[in-house]
């Protein structure tokens, strides 16, 4: 829609994957049901079915030559409101438009920025309008919306709350209306999205490959005809997509009669009731949602199944949304009994803090949908271990190697550290951090006379502004000073540099220890995978520690060595300690710039250490060496079993490290982050 | 750009088979997607891919457009051209299609393209300077290390490739053109893995490694010695290996509108991709384009239970669904027992 006209594969000829069109469909409809977010694997169609969708919307009465589209009945933008004082507006149809948002937009292309040919040609600062602007009364559309960067999200999820954009920035000041449906396609193997960002979309749909041969095969020969002769494929479209137009325009015409009866209402209320739904966007996207597809069949009353197709849209998303329900005290309940039956209200949770995963009502977690595809290791369900034998954690350490299987790993809720303030290098997606390189995502500029990195744009934009056109008609029209000049922000997540420090001694044989040690690792991994950390590896057992991996960016490298690991011996733990700290030493002397955490994984007995030393006192004299230097963050994972003979060591390793201590079993409750946050980094970014 | 450098003769490489048929298929038929090739250091990768350069067929471009656009193709131009095209006649040249390089350490700016700062400051107009990927249309992306690529660069290509246009919305511009390239990138798997939006890109894959058989090892260090003694000289002595080559490449690009695909072949394809389990769609459409291109490369009209069997050993390493964590490769032996049972 941004310009170029595109040759794009028919709605009408998308094969399969009724939800995901039907839930577009909708959109088309009516745009007040709030968008729809399709989610599912790779290389399905989502952005062609989006994209698709552009074609068909249909056209909308608005002002000639307002650049916002303003309805002369609606929400008007300052010119119109202009105009509209001095007699009726005039009004045309023009199609409603599908705007794509790109990741590396810029805010100034989003929200809008100071019209800088305008300031330099007329000397009026003067908006010029950006995507939102664009996509007023139509469809924004964001592919791969998971990992757009907060900053332009933030406002996104801002003019997507108060249907206004306002632009408060270098040198302008305007406000106009955008109200848009937002659309969004995401891989969630690429991470999950944000739950404000989820809550914003009111349908949502997954979509997965169809594993019928003669479904497949139907797609793959309509896609080859496209590739092959794509003109004379959509030329034969022609009809089909004209009938959907036709259906939709229909549809927008009944729209406002399709009467929702008593009985249907009720049992909107219910199924979100059912689904635990935290807020009423959920009902209120699914009633709209029904009315759509009412409308779109052609009736003006709403029917069962048009609820129960309306709820499977609106529901999915918000049911797993409950995994991370709001922190104890909740938020104060709002009582709105519109319909009279016993179910408990919903709790409104608008803009639940992100990464809230304590105090989870017990009825939220059975509600939680089984096949829950944001689990990361979902594939790895099927090869979890037995259950284990009980055995005596005290049993006498048999000084055999043996390679315990991987324990199943679990979802880790993200580990953030705060945004760190030092200017640091490198790439990645865990801690964000001001970057010094001429590299990262330019985020913003600030003014600086003698800039290293310069931002263009803003420059131009503050030239403009105050008003440096030269008069003479020779040489250059633009006259910029010192004064003008701005330097990029740039922001670029670091990922840190994570050394797993893992004991491998006999002692981690009793009890199945290591299996879900190594599950531990494996769960840490994964994350350590999505946030692109790098990861080395020691494991000590016996009379000493061994580097088995250097640090690298291949996770699969460190699994590999994770599921080989032998266990037996004695345990050095002194060494181990050493050893992984030498790893980070080495890291930092090549990128001061890192961000390095010691990952402990032990029972905390020490018994192996040079001779004339005493173990546990060597490892608490490393420990407490390490947390001098003071440049490591350190974790300790406890592998000891709890309530049986506990020694606690874990712990006081813990406590000479200055580091966090974390019993296992709570990695598994998923209550890492959380503590992390509060307790080790005093406070959080975001 | 990669011209004006003298590059190994493609002919002469040695071994390496699996690549170098990967690269040739998205010679014939650029709508593959390109090809990811997976290796240790010093496996020709980059040689390979370079070499291809002087292989690629001649196609006509509008004279001047940055973006090399089709003149014959009126509903696919970039809005200059189309401007253009719209009051008068285009010019056109005819030149050889070209090896673009995304060197890693590129910004998104030089990548997508920015504000062209003379406009600006003498004309105070905002106008687009073109980046990569408007050289990359037409053409084919070349990323070495693919792997080492910035996030947010991935995230450009990304949003590059899924509908073959660059859309530019940053730094005071808003534009958009064509970007229709066949991306090739290389990679030692060592150094950590790509994104799984990004693999799926990737049309092929091939592993490379190094020889084993030392005849073959000594014949790779006696070319790379004869090459570096006299650059000229070696490329003239394999310059008819070459062409010959490249006159299959063409030949096969004329014959590939006409090969036929019966439906049983159809079916096979569709029955491998449930089988083994691949994710999406593309993992089928791949297979059919290339096993299409493999036949007009051999120089029949019709695809054959081997042709898909060959397609389907590039086409799905990287597309099989994995547990975590799990080697990226292909289930050789699933895949051949699945061949015997159809």
């Amino acid at each position: 829609m941004n310009g170029l006209a595109r040759r794009v594969f028919p709605f009408a000829a998308i094969v399969g994957q009724e939800r995901a069109k039907r839930a577009l469909l909708v959109n088309a409809v009516c745009p007040g049901v709030g968008g729809v977010l399709l989610r599912g694997e790779k290389g399905t169609a989502k952005s062609t079915a989006v994209r698709g969708l552009a074609a068909l919307l249909p056209e909308i009465e608005s002002v000639p030559g307002c650049v916002f589209g303003c309805d002369p009945k609606g929400a008007l933008c300052p010119d119109c409101r202009v105009r509209a004082a001095s007699g009726p507006l005039p009004s045309a149809p023009r199609r409603a438009r599908l705007v794509d948002l790109p990741l590396a937009a810029t805010e100034d292309r989003v929200a809008g920025a100071v019209d800088m040919e305008a300031a330099i040609r007329e000397g009026v600062r003067r908006l010029d309008p950006g995507l939102l602007a664009q996509a007023h009364r139509g469809l924004l559309y964001v592919d791969e919306v998971n990992l757009l960067p907060d900053h332009i999200a933030d406002m996104v999820l801002d003019a997507c709350a108060s249907g206004l954009n306002v632009v408060r920035r270098e040198g302008v000041s305007a406000e106009h209306p955008a109200e848009f449906a937002l659309v969004g396609s995401m891989n969630p193997e690429e991470g999950e999205l944000r739950p404000q960002l989820l809550d914003r979309f009111g349908l949502s749909a997954e979509i997965a490959a169809p594993r019928e041969p003669e479904e497949r095969l139907a797609v793959l020969r309509a896609r080859e005809a496209f590739d092959a002769d794509p003109d004379g494929f959509l030329a034969a479209h022609v009809p089909a997509q004209a009938d959907l137009a036709e259906r939709i325009v229909q549809a927008r015409r009944i729209l406002k009669n399709v009467r929702v009866p008593r009985a249907m209402l009720q049992l909107i209320a219910r199924l979100a009731a059912e689904a635990n739904c935290a807020g009423h966007r959920g009902e209120l996207a699914m009633r709209r949602a029904a009315r759509a597809l009412a409308a779109l069949d052609g009736r003006e009353d709403v029917r069962e199944p048009d609820v129960l197709e309306a709820a499977e849209l609106a529901l999915a998303h918000r049911r797993r949304m409950q995994a991370p329900p709001p922190p104890p005290p909740p938020p104060e309940e709002e009582h709105e009994h519109d319909h009279e039956h016993d179910e408990p209200p919903p709790q409104e949770e608008e803009a639940a803090p992100e990464d809230d995963d304590s105090g989870a009502r017990p009825e939220e977690r059975e509600a939680e949908p089984q096949e829950s595809g944001e689990d990361a290791g979902e594939d790895a369900g099927e090869e979890r271990p037995p259950p284990p034998e009980e055995q005596q954690g005290g049993t006498p350490l048999p000084d055999v190697r043996q390679i315990f299987a991987v324990g199943a790993p679990f979802r880790v809720k993200p580990i953030t550290f705060r945004k760190d303030r030092l200017a640091r290098k490198g790439s990645g997606r865990r801690t964000r951090s001001r970057t010094t390189m001429k590299a990262g995502r330019y985020v913003g500029s600030l003014p600086d006379a003698a800039p290293t990195d310069l931002a263009l744009d803003a420059t131009l934009r503050a030239a403009a502004c105050r008003g440096g056109r030269r008069g003479d008609g020779d040489g250059p029209l633009l006259d910029i000073r010192r004064e003008d000049l701005r330097q990029r922000r740039r922001e670029k997540k670091i990922g840190n540099l994570i050394v797993f420090v893992v004991d491998a001694s006999g002692s981690m044989g009793a009890a199945q220890r290591m299996s879900e040690a190594k599950g531990a690792v494996l769960s840490l991994l994964l994350d350590a995978y999505q946030k692109r950390d790098r990861v080395a590896f020691v494991a000590f057992r016996g009379e000493r520690a061994e580097v088995l991996l250097h640090p690298t960016g291949s996770v699969e490298a460190a699994f590999r060595h994770l599921e080989e690991l032998p266990t037996g011996g004695r345990t050095p733990l002194a060494d181990g300690l050493a050893e992984g700290f030498r790893v980070i030493e080495n890291a930092l002397r090549k990128d001061p710039d890192t961000f390095p955490v010691l990952l402990v994984i032990s029972d905390g007995r020490a018994n192996a250490a040079p001779e004339g030393v005493r173990p546990v006192a060597a490892a608490m004299l490393t420990a407490g060496a390490i947390a001098e230097d003071g440049r490591v963050r350190s974790l300790v994972v406890d592998v000891e079993r709890k309530g049986m003979l506990s020694f606690g060591l874990a712990r006081g390793l813990a406590e000479a490290l200055g580091a966090d201590h974390f019993h296992i079993e709570d990695l598994k409750a998923e209550t890492l982050v959380q503590v992390l946050k509060d307790a080790a980094l005093g406070g959080q970014e975001r | 750009m990669l011209h004006g450098r003298t590059n190994y003769p493609f002919s002469a490489i040695v071994g390496q088979e699996g690549m170098k048929k990967a690269l040739l298929l998205n010679v014939v038929n650029p709508l593959i997607g390109g090809v990811l090739v997976r290796g240790e250091k010093g496996t020709a990768k980059s040689t390979a891919v370079r070499a291809l350069a002087d292989l690629l067929p001649e196609i006509a471009v509008v004279a001047g457009c940055p973006c090399a656009c089709d003149p014959d193709d009126a509903a696919g131009l970039c809005p200059d051209c189309a401007a253009a095209a719209a009051s008068g006649e285009l010019g056109r040249t005819v030149r050889r299609t070209r090896v673009v390089d995304l060197p890693v350490g590129s910004t998104e700016d030089r990548v997508a393209g920015t504000l062209d700062l003379e406009a600006a400051i003498r004309e105070g107009k905002k106008r687009f300077e073109p980046g990569i990927l408007a050289q990359a249309n037409r053409a084919i992306l070349y990323v070495d290390e693919v792997n080492l690529l910035d996030d947010h660069i991935v995230d450009v290509l990304l949003d590059a490739a899924a509908m073959g246009v660059n859309t530019v919305e940053r730094e005071g511009v808003s534009h958009s053109h064509p970007a229709r390239f066949v991306l090739v990138g290389t990679m030692n798997p060592e150094e950590g893995e790509l994104r799984p939006q990004l693999l799926d890109r990737f049309g092929l894959c091939v592993e490379v490694r190094g020889m084993d058989e030392p005849e073959a090892r000594m014949e790779v260090m006696v070319r790379r010695a004869a090459f570096e003694d006299d650059a000229e000289t070696f490329r003239t002595a394999w310059k008819p290996e070459d062409e010959r080559l490249a006159a299959r490449i063409r030949e096969a690009k004329a014959l590939l509108p006409l090969v036929m695909v019966p439906d049983p072949i159809l079916h096979t394809i569709v029955t491998i991709a449930i089988e083994m389990e691949v994710d999406g769609h593309r993992a089928d459409l791949v297979m059919l384009k290339a096993a299409k291109a493999l036949a007009a490369l051999d120089g029949r009209d019709e695809v054959s239970e081997a042709d898909v069997r060959e397609a389907a050993a590039l086409a799905l390493p990287h597309r099989m669904r994995r547990k975590p964590f799990q080697k990226i490769g292909l289930d050789g032996e699933r895949l051949a027992a699945f061949g015997k049972s159809a």
